[in-house]
């Protein structure tokens, strides 16, 4: 084998090293987009489809409160029914559409029980009127999982930071 | 296409930002399993005849992990629900949500970034002591996965599950079996690092 032969079969096979190499890097690179694609299409379908773990944890919440709250709606206050109910709705669709964990819940929880609170005050001075703002709110919550949740958390989201102070203040300018 | 896009997007919108954290954060721990697994593999001798393939690949899966990582924290600076500063995202302690699990996550960013990059700077270090340094990797990896078991979303479903035990598992048990067999032969320590002095970097 000659000097230049030797040189020619060195140079081919540092190609070869090279584009082995770069084949490797290519096919990561595909692996890893394929796989944040599919991940995302997953948390999306699952989120889209009422099934997301945060969302329905939240709404679970929220689900148990009112049935809390449609057993022991008989107490007696006053209070201007028609706006109460009303802006307890809003407080619990932003509450659903929570986007987070536990603290999230935990605020939707605290929303939902002050909404609790006015809807069973609605209940007093119009109990036509709140049996069907509760079966509204029941419907959304049910419905979430097949209109899908990104609507609904849409209309959340919107609100997301007013969330919390909303309801409190509708108690406070209830008491 | 173009349309199927923008129904994604109009119906994700407000969640674009949590989704996208989420799924860069799972494709995150995907990666940076498999590629400890390479790279026990590649320390433990298991794969002698495609060392040099598997090196690369080892490479390339943990960049693909930094990258990923990258996206993870990033996005989630425009989510707007938790609307974290960035102090929160990059500094231990600082998170007011799940802080311990947060700061778990924030410490094997920056352990996984440091030490994954510190390849680069191998000439530098010294190739002893990088070795050194980057077995710590593994406690990075050990550290994201209690972070996204603790405090991931996705953290009790079953689909995450199944997909973080396939390539996770492993990955645990290669590691496992290398301190067995470490902390079992006194003399391999000392072996492996006369052994990297003289042989190659990685």
């Amino acid at each position: 084998m000659t000097k230049r032969e030797a040189r020619a079969l060195a140079s081919d096979r540092r190609e070869h090293l090279r584009r082995r190499a770069r084949r490797i890097r290519r096919s990561v690179a595909a692996v890893t987009a394929a796989l944040f694609t599919t991940v995302f299409l997953v948390v999306y379908v699952q989120l889209a489809s009422g099934h997301d773990p945060a969302l329905s944890a939240s709404s679970k919440a929220r689900q148990t409160s009112v049935s809390h709250k449609s057993t022991g709606s008989t107490s007696t206050s006053k209070s201007t029914s028609g706006e109460a109910s009303g802006k307890s709705t809003s407080g619990e669709a932003s509450g659903s559409s929570a986007t987070g964990g536990s603290s999230e819940t935990g605020s939707a929880e605290s929303s939902a029980t002050e909404s609790g609170s006015t809807e069973s005050s609605a209940t007093e001075s119009g109990s036509a009127e709140s049996s069907s703002d509760a079966d509204e709110t029941s419907a959304t919550e049910s419905g979430s999982g097949e209109s899908g949740g990104g609507e609904s958390s849409s209309a959340g989201s919107g609100s997301e930071g007013s969330s919390s102070s909303e309801p409190s203040s509708v108690t406070t300018s209830q008491s | 296409m173009s349309a199927l896009t923008a129904t994604i997007a109009t119906a994700v919108g407000p969640h674009l930002y949590w989704i996208t954290s989420r799924a860069a954060g799972t494709a995150a721990l995907l990666l940076s399993s498999v590629s400890v697994c390479v790279g026990l593999s590649i320390g433990s001798r298991l794969a002698r005849g495609r060392l040099g393939e598997l090196r690369i690949a080892h490479e390339a899966l943990s960049l693909a992990t930094i990258a990923t990582l990258l996206v993870h924290v990033f996005t989630l600076l425009g989510d707007g629900f938790l609307h974290p500063s960035v102090a929160a995202l990059t500094l231990p302690f600082v998170s007011g949500y799940e802080t311990l699990w947060t700061t778990i996550g924030v410490v094997a960013f920056w352990a996984m970034l440091a030490l994954g990059l510190s390849y680069y700077a191998r000439g530098r270090i010294g190739a002893q002591r990088w070795r050194m340094l980057h077995r710590f990797t593994a406690l990075a990896w050990v550290l994201g996965l209690a972070h996204s078991l603790g405090e991931g979303t996705d953290a009790g479903q079953a689909w995450f599950l199944v997909m973080v035990a396939i390539v996770a598992l492993p990955a645990l048990v290669l590691l496992l079996g290398r301190w067995i067999k470490r902390s079992s032969t006194p003399g391999v320590q000392a072996g492996a690092v006369r052994a990297s002095t003289v042989g190659p970097a990685r």
